[in-house]
């Protein structure tokens, strides 16, 4: 079959269509009593509750670091309060980062030209990688936050041993995951074991995305 | 153009077979694609007081239909959020009163399209609608040069695909 061929096999399918397509007008009525929703109303109520969540750990938390800062510095454990206080703001950064995605969601125009849309929200899907590799930096500070002086001035050399093997490997990996957790790295194995399943595949999808664009753009 | 209920309805009425390609290129499932057809539809309206007129109208529908399409990977769940509780079929085809010959032949072409990755399959749909690469270029947002490699790198793999196919 030639080119042309192909082209009048199309042709006559879109004469098909317009003979046997209908439109069901009372369906696509109802969906013109929409209005364009508010950035609050067209999010989802997960996306709502993760929001939620995650100011309200970072609200409180905020409230009980600075109350220790400038009321009990000097009683408190300084363990407890830098652990907490990096969690808090690294927690805060995620959470930024999560809005603005939602935001710059909210203001695309789909109207726009199909690579330069696409790239931006491929570009968004695979930001939520900073989200997860900031996240990770946390790993070591819980395994130091319980921390204290009479601990550390009274603990054996197994104790010293393990929390240096402990503190020392999380923190090892929480900078090698943030180095390395990367779109350059998503056909690695490790990479695709930490984000296997479902909830992942819009993610995965877009970084395949990502790498059409860069070849479109490249044969510019 | 007035941007009222009738008018919008209008429009979607001349280009409801646009729609129906799309989404049949970008889904193989039938609940699939009537959930893609439904989201161009809501996206085409929510847009449609934005519609700017130096554009082609159809230019406007391919732009959101193929962003919505290509784009409709990042729905975890099907029916989910902004069409949640609205009704399903919207475009409803009579397959059965195709040829068949042809309608075979029409779904190996469908195949096809649908092993192509996703900005190959819009560059593929528009060359069959035998659009300009003018105005190809200006739905995708490339140069037209850049579009005319990939519609002749497109209708090579075509070719090798249909090779087979008796005319």
């Amino acid at each position: 079959m030639d080119h042309e061929a192909i082209l009048d096999l199309w042709k006559s399918y879109d004469r098909q269509l317009a003979e046997s397509l209908a439109l069901n007008r009372q369906n696509a009525e109802d969906i013109t009593r929409m209005k364009v929703q508010s950035f609050i109303t067209a999010m989802k109520p997960t996306k709502i509750f993760t929001i939620l969540v995650g100011a309200l750990w970072v609200g409180l938390g905020s409230v009980v670091v600075f109350n220790i800062f400038l009321f009990s510095f000097a009683e408190a454990s300084l363990f407890f309060l830098f652990s907490a206080t990096i969690q808090i703001a690294l927690t805060a950064l995620a959470l930024l980062i999560y809005l603005q995605q939602l935001v710059t969601l909210y203001q695309l125009d789909l109207s726009g030209p199909i690579l330069l849309v696409q790239e931006k929200l491929a570009g968004l899907k695979n930001s939520t990688l900073w989200i997860a590799r900031i996240l990770l930096l946390q790993l070591p500070l819980w395994t130091v936050f319980y921390w204290n002086k009479s601990m550390l001035e009274n603990g054996s050399l197994g104790w010293y041993l393990i929390q240096l093997v402990v503190t020392g490997s999380f923190t090892y990996l929480a900078g090698w995951l943030f180095f390395n957790i990367k779109y350059e790295n998503r056909h690695k194995k490790w990479f695709q074991l930490i984000f296997h399943g479902k909830e992942w595949t819009p993610l995965m999808k877009a970084m395949d995305l990502l790498e059409q664009i860069a070849d479109y753009k490249m044969d510019k | 153009m007035k941007r009222n209920t009738q008018t919008f309805l209008a429009v979607i009425e001349s280009n409801k077979a646009i729609i129906y390609k799309i989404a049949k290129s970008y889904c193989s499932q039938e609940d699939n694609k009537e959930d893609l057809i439904q989201d161009i539809v809501v996206q085409l309206w929510l847009s449609f007081h934005k519609y700017d007129e130096t554009y082609k109208l159809t230019t406007w529908i391919y732009r959101i239909a193929l962003n919505v399409a290509i784009s409709f990977y990042r729905k975890e769940s099907r029916r989910d959020g902004i069409n949640r509780g609205l009704p399903a079929e919207i475009l409803h085809f009579q397959e059965e009163e195709a040829a068949l010959d042809r309608q075979a032949a029409v779904e190996q072409l469908y195949g096809f399209i649908q092993e192509l990755r996703e900005m190959d399959r819009a560059i593929m749909l528009l060359y069959l609608e035998e659009h300009s690469q003018q105005e190809i270029a200006e739905i995708l947002g490339l140069s037209p040069t850049n579009v005319s490699t990939k519609v002749s790198r497109i209708k090579q793999q075509l070719k090798q695909k249909f090779s087979t196919l008796k005319d």
